[in-house]
């Protein structure tokens, strides 16, 4: 899965009508005038989505934070009270992955930078711990067999306006539910902040029963407090509540 | 044939109300989070392991082995009904699954799924019980140098012999040993990476990274995509899941080849059931090739759903032999049964049979008592557990978000450790993002403080000479297969880039990254397009 579809733009996946593929094609290669050849696809050339040095690229982010890791490691090994003599020490191993990650942060660098990855729709990237062209040579697949072993759906119908970048809206929700979350903790005590925590992750994910969920919420909270306390003597902090439990 | 009466002693303790509900339990568990997709046994075992401090480690390790062979029995339902596996151990059998469901066949599908899981965890089961002491003698003779190569081994297999790239593959194993080193190092006493908290003295729990990077990672990865994808529409099971005497005859077979695929994967760390399940899968393929089977990869095959079910269950089976006696996970979800058996306080390998016999042997034979139990549950109730997949998808991540949280709380009722979760939580979220594999992070958590004690014990022993880690046979054998491993994934690597470089260039239209067949009207491609790619392809590379 080196070099994804290039008609896919970055903001919206429209399903192509013609020769349209050229459009995405040139775009991809810099090319500026990029116009779609044949039947206008389902968006005007005018309204061709921008496609800046980034795009495919923001990949990038992952050998930047493992460069940085890298660094940090580096600095700590360098300054650290080592205890004991014995050799080698507590700084030997530390060593090693820290050349280990500078190595595949450069290597993984120069390879985005080379071959832009842009998003598929039909990837859903569940299945990166097995290789999926060593999968499709063991089950002797088809072409069609080894985009279904690669986490893809070939037949998937996709709506029109379908996009590709991730929902930072509802991420960030959830993100922020759970930071809250822990900020509450010690204060309303583990049965409301947890059915806080539920009902905020449910609306984030489009439940639209809100009423309905806060009932579920408290209910589902609260029989995990009881069962912690009552049957595995674990005990979940009650906050103001305390004394009433 | 001690083994024998050790085993019936373990089932005599097996067979206790207390135990045989832990079983359940954990069966139950396994095959819920089997059935859902994106969820899976290791993440499973991972949100139990805070709960069951309190448990005698017996009863823990019984439920846990019902929940890691429940996994793979749950895993193959939703990939019948729904074609989306709920993991990738049931990938291989949803291709014939899906179709046999198509044509009105789920139930057969899954009854036929139920019983190869069965067949392949009882015959590799088995082996363990018969083969377990001859491992345990071969590990006695183990020292540093090998455990380090054991290490390496398990370390370069699951993250580049078999993971999609080995660049993302190296880079998670070099993320999860950077995790693992955090904490007080063991041999000198010297606090590293702890950036000055003393609560990470002790190291990051594995359950916070688990959690954090299957659990909440998977619930991140979920919401960002839930406003966008489409969901799978799902066919419904009729009738009872059950075989008649033919399908049974016809499947049999294909449950043994199976079980055969599976048996020598649990030992050898290559990040467990996938490779297994689609070796059977592409054996069955080649024999009804040869054999003129018509329903093979049309209206569906018994024996293409029989094979890699059977396979699966086998390599869980012989992976906990490998675990237990050797010490060695040889996948995720055996990883984490490591880092609980450690948090017992006790270290899987030869001492475990020494000193916890009672508990091995009533861990194996309650392994035989999961599976009976497993093999009712979902033969009796797979339409029940069918219905699982009708839980609204935000509830359900919603609850595994308040069991995280509840989870890592209940390791030492610490605000630290969430916070911790979820960074780890956003790591594993990104990591899905740009498809870096979550295996060898785990495995690098698990094993890493392994490698370095004994890496840094066997050059203390040569007194810096290096030539120690490669002295005995042993150690020889394990680094040529790894070599040799290497080397034909980097040429299946280079061909399959080669392939899709030349179907780019070709620019016909029916390139495998080409993606012209997801769009509803792909035409032949013109003459002009052909252009363009080319020139794409040459300003690239």
């Amino acid at each position: 899965m080196q070099i994804k579809p290039s008609s896919l733009s970055d903001e919206t996946y429209a399903p192509r009508t013609g020769g349209g593929t050229a459009e995405g094609a040139a775009s991809a290669s810099g090319t500026p005038e990029g116009t779609p050849q044949g039947p206008t696809p389902a968006r005007t050339p005018g309204a061709r989505p921008r496609r800046s040095f980034w795009s495919g690229r923001s990949e990038l982010i992952m050998p930047v934070l493992v460069a940085g890791l890298a660094t940090w490691l580096a600095y700590e090994t360098a300054t650290m009270t080592v205890l004991g003599t014995s050799v080698p020490g507590p700084q030997f191993f530390p060593t090693i992955v820290c050349v280990l990650l500078y190595a595949v942060a450069v290597v993984h660098a120069v390879q985005v930078l080379r071959t832009p990855r842009l998003p598929d729709p039909t990837d859903d990237a569940e299945n990166a711990d097995v290789s999926s062209d060593l999968l499709g040579d063991l089950a002797h697949a088809s072409e069609k067999g080894r985009r279904r072993i690669a986490g893809q759906n070939p037949d998937a119908k996709l709506p029109k306006d379908w996009k590709t970048y991730t929902d930072w809206k509802t991420v960030g929700l959830v993100v922020g539910g759970i930071a809250l979350f822990i900020l509450v903790l010690p204060v309303l005590g583990w049965v409301f902040s947890a059915a806080g925590l539920f009902w905020i992750v449910c609306k984030a994910l489009g439940s639209t029963r809100p009423g309905f969920d806060v009932v579920v919420s408290l209910v589902f909270a609260a029989v995990i407090q009881l069962a912690f306390n009552a049957g595995l003597g674990l005990n979940l902090p009650s906050g103001f509540l305390e004394g009433l439990l | 044939m001690e083994q024998l009466s050790l085993l019936f002693e373990g089932f005599g303790a097996a067979l206790t109300p207390m135990n045989l509900l832990w079983v359940f339990i954990g069966a139950i568990l396994g095959t819920a989070v089997g059935v859902l997709p994106g969820l899976g046994s290791a993440m499973a075992v991972a949100l139990l392991l805070p709960i069951t401090f309190t448990l005698d480690p017996t009863a823990a390790f019984i439920m846990f082995a019902g929940v890691y062979f429940g996994g793979l029995f749950g895993d193959s339902t939703a990939g019948i009904l729904l074609n989306t596996p709920g993991n990738s151990s049931a990938i291989a059998s949803t291709f014939e699954g899906h179709r046999m469901a198509k044509d009105g066949r789920a139930a057969k599908a899954l009854a036929t799924a139920a019983v190869g899981a069965f067949i392949g965890g009882l015959i590799a089961t088995t082996l363990v019980v018969f083969f377990a002491p001859t491992l345990v003698k071969m590990a006695t003779a183990f020292g540093p140098a090998e455990y380090f190569a054991l290490a390496v081994f398990a370390f370069l297999a699951i993250s580049s012999v078999v993971s999609e790239s080995v660049i993302k593959g190296v880079a998670a194993l070099g993320i999860g040993l950077v995790l693992a080193m955090v904490g007080v190092d063991g041999p000198s006493g010297t606090v590293r990476y702890t950036l000055g908290l003393p609560q990470l003295f002790d190291g990051i729990s594995i359950v916070v990274i688990t959690v954090g990077l299957l659990a909440l990672g998977e619930v991140l990865h979920i919401a960002g995509r839930i406003h966008r994808d489409p969901s799978a529409t799902k066919i419904e099971p009729n009738g009872r899941a059950r075989l008649d005497r033919r399908d049974f005859r016809r499947a049999l077979p294909a449950w043994l080849r199976g079980t055969a695929f599976g048996v020598p994967f649990g030992i050898i760390p290559a990040g467990g059931s996938e490779v297994p399940t689609f070796l059977a899968y592409g054996t069955e393929k080649k024999l009804a090739k040869r054999r003129g089977d018509a329903e093979f990869g049309t209206v569906g095959s018994i024996k293409g759903v029989a094979a890699p079910e059977a396979a699966g269950n086998a390599t869980a089976g012989t992976a906990m032999g490998a675990l237990l006696a050797l010490g060695l996970p040889t996948s995720a979800t055996a990883a984490i049964m490591l880092a609980a058996f450690q948090q017992y306080g006790m270290q899987p390998g030869p001492l475990l049979f020494e000193r916890s016999g009672d508990l091995v042997w009533t861990l194996l034979a309650s392994l035989f008592i999961g599976l009976v139990v497993l093999v009712i549950l979902n033969m009796q109730f797979a339409v029940l557990w069918a219905k699982m997949l009708y839980i609204p998808r935000h509830y359900l991540y919603a609850g595994i978000t308040v069991l995280s949280m509840l989870g890592v709380y209940a390791i030492s009722s610490a605000t630290l450790d969430l916070w911790v979760v979820l960074a780890v939580g956003l790591l594993g979220f990104i990591m899905r993002r740009y498809q870096f594999p979550l295996a060898p992070v785990l495995i690098a958590v698990v094993l890493g403080p392994l490698a370095e004690t004994e890496l840094r014990r066997a050059l203390t022993v040569s007194e810096g000479d290096p030539s120690i880690l490669v002295s005995s046979p042993v150690t020889v054998i394990l680094y040529s297969v790894l070599v040799l491993a290497l080397a034909v994934s980097a040429m299946q690597h280079l061909r399959h880039r080669r392939e899709k470089a030349a179907g780019v260039a070709g620019g016909d239209g029916s390139g495998p990254q080409g993606g012209e067949g997801i769009g509803p009207d792909a035409g032949p491609a013109g003459p002009s397009e052909g252009a363009v790619t080319e020139e794409r392809e040459s300003s690239r590379v």
